[in-house]
């Protein structure tokens, strides 16, 4: 299946990330930012339907803005230091081939976070 | 697919603006125009430096988890979250151990807020001939931070490949 999906892995508990908020946005041909929609994770830290369903999928750059802040406020980490990450770590990559899929994942904690295209 | 030759001019302007710097960027350029000596990738000639105990200030490390090497010639930018949108503050260009020449932020300039480092892969992997589609999956990468308590010295460590990156709060 072609498209992009996603998926949040909370390193801080070994958990999946569920219930980030994650906004998706398509960069326009003028360099700004459009946002297609807004998602929040499953249980599974996945979204209930594609990010972008292969029928959509163009050549050209992509964003995911997972709000981290939001999802380890009220889980009471006790961080004890200042958190590192910001408010909303945005993930950009690129589309060059539509018929492959782009599977981009997000794994966290409050202090890092690392993405790769993953399978 | 990105196939443009390295050449010297590639580093050459950069080499210029950094003046003193030139040499090492010239190391660069060699080690991705030739067959980079085995005994000494880019960077790795030293151990790592302690910065434990320094001043509070913004540092940032770049390696290139694709190559082996140093993240040396990678242009990085610095902005602030200011009102409602980023401010750049500067740019600068990782050396040969990875680092730019100086601290990103150092003494009134280190003040709390957000942060992004913009890293760019892009300008960075086709300096090394890295053979990738086009547009790349990676290009420009945006690590965002904050710096809460100024007191605290941040260091962002990056690893970065093509096909994936992290960063994380190093030491």
């Amino acid at each position: 299946m072609a498209g992009i999906s996603t998926h949040v892995l909370d390193n801080y508990t070994g958990r999946p990330g569920a219930g980030m908020r994650i906004d998706f946005s398509a960069r326009q041909k003028d360099g700004s930012w459009k946002l297609v929609k807004t998602m929040t994770t499953n249980a599974d830290g996945r979204t209930d339907g594609p990010v972008l369903a292969p029928a959509d999928a163009a050549v050209g750059e992509y964003e995911l803005a997972f709000h981290v802040a939001d999802f380890y406020a009220p889980r009471g980490t006790s961080i004890g230091d200042p958190v590192f990450l910001d408010r909303v770590v945005p993930l950009r990559f690129s589309l060059f081939d539509v018929k492959q899929h782009y599977h981009v994942p997000l794994l966290c904690t409050p202090w890092s976070c690392s993405t790769y295209r993953g399978s | 697919m990105i196939d443009q030759p390295l050449t010297r001019r590639s580093f050459l302007p950069a080499g210029l603006a950094l003046g003193g710097i030139g040499l090492q960027l010239a190391g660069v350029s060699a080690l991705a125009a030739d067959a980079p000596a085995a005994s000494a990738p880019g960077g790795l000639t030293a151990a790592p430096t302690s910065m434990a105990g320094v001043s509070p200030r913004l540092t940032v490390h770049a390696i290139d988890s694709f190559h082996g090497v140093t993240g040396a010639g990678l242009k990085i930018d610095l902005s602030r979250f200011e009102g409602d949108a980023w401010k750049p503050l500067k740019s600068v260009q990782a050396l040969g151990g990875g680092r730019p020449a100086d601290p990103l932020l150092l003494g009134a300039d280190y003040t709390p807020g957000r942060y992004e480092i913009l890293l760019h892969l892009d300008d960075y992997f086709a300096a090394m001939n890295a053979k990738l589609p086009t547009p790349s999956f990676l290009s420009k990468v945006p690590l965002r931070f904050t710096v809460i308590d100024a007191t605290q010295r941040i260091h962002v460590a990056a690893l970065f490949s093509p096909w994936g990156y992290s960063y994380y709060r190093g030491s």
